[in-house]
């Protein structure tokens, strides 16, 4: 029963991420990515993580999409122009690319995949509580913890300065 | 929601996602959809750590997680704003034709 909603969640997740692949239009990607994010999360409350999946809706569906959204009716994009002369042989390599990764991927996979099932039973309990992540994040990951918050910072400032039209000495 | 889920489709799916955001960031022009292709790849990762977290039964793939999504963050909101700059220096975010660098 989990694996068919984990699989059909994982499906629906890789469908809705080539919508926004294989659409021009910029606002259609990134709200396609959006549905994405949330079939996405429901695979992670299947992996018995309900508190990444639950940042997964607010932080990235919520807020880093939201942004997106922001930016492209900021800058109101038109529509990307069909390019078939301009970079041929790029084309080529890319798509070259994507499917020797891909066949590189499975086989390893298949090779060296674990057996190992995922197994929602012999999770604790607790396992899926938001307490012990805290207690961990807040122990064994303090300083990176801290860390984050001077990177989140530089981030503020950095992006301020950028879009900032004042001129600077 | 009594049940296992193989650790091969968690890899699987973490893959095939990897493999469509990569497409999209060496195919597309746009400088807004290689951006939104790199953050699907960065969720595929994502998807994995969490696969073998799971897997393992510690809790060492949420906090991986977690510290991945805070700085996606962090780099989400650097990166547009270098898009907006580049858009008030060159009205294009079309990667075709920034070419400033480029001999």
């Amino acid at each position: 029963m989990a694996r068919i909603v984990f699989d059909s969640a994982a499906v629906l997740t890789i469908v809705f991420a080539a919508v926004m692949v294989l659409s021009r239009h910029p606002v259609k990607g990134v709200l396609s990515v959006v549905v994405s994010f949330f079939f996405l999360a429901v695979a992670y409350v299947l992996l018995a993580a309900p508190f990444i999946a639950a940042i997964q809706v607010i932080v990235y569906a919520g807020a880093i999409l939201v942004l997106f959204l922001f930016v492209l009716m900021l800058l109101n994009i038109r529509l990307e122009e069909v390019e078939t002369d301009t970079r041929p042989i790029q084309r080529v390599l890319g798509g070259g690319a994507i499917l020797l990764f891909t066949i590189l991927l499975v086989t390893l996979l298949s090779a060296r995949g674990a057996p190992k099932a995922v197994d929602q039973a012999l999770a604790t309990p607790s396992s899926g509580a938001i307490e012990p992540v805290a207690r961990f994040v807040f122990s064994e990951y303090l300083l990176p913890f801290e860390a984050l918050s001077v990177l989140l910072l530089a981030a503020l400032v950095g992006a301020f300065v950028l879009v900032s039209r004042e001129k600077r000495p | 929601m009594i049940g296992t889920i193989p650790l091969t489709d968690v890899l699987l799916a973490s893959a095939a996602l990897f493999a469509v955001g990569l497409a999209g960031a060496l195919l597309r022009s746009n400088a807004i959809a290689i951006f939104l292709s790199i953050e699907v790849m960065m969720n595929a990762a994502n998807l994995a750590l969490l696969g073998y977290g799971a897997a393992s039964g510690t809790l060492e793939g949420q906090a991986a997680v977690f510290f991945v999504i805070a700085i996606a963050a962090a780099e989400a909101s650097v990166g547009l704003a270098i898009f907006v700059a580049l858009f008030r220096h060159t009205e294009t975010i079309d990667v075709n034709k920034i070419h400033l660098l480029k001999w």
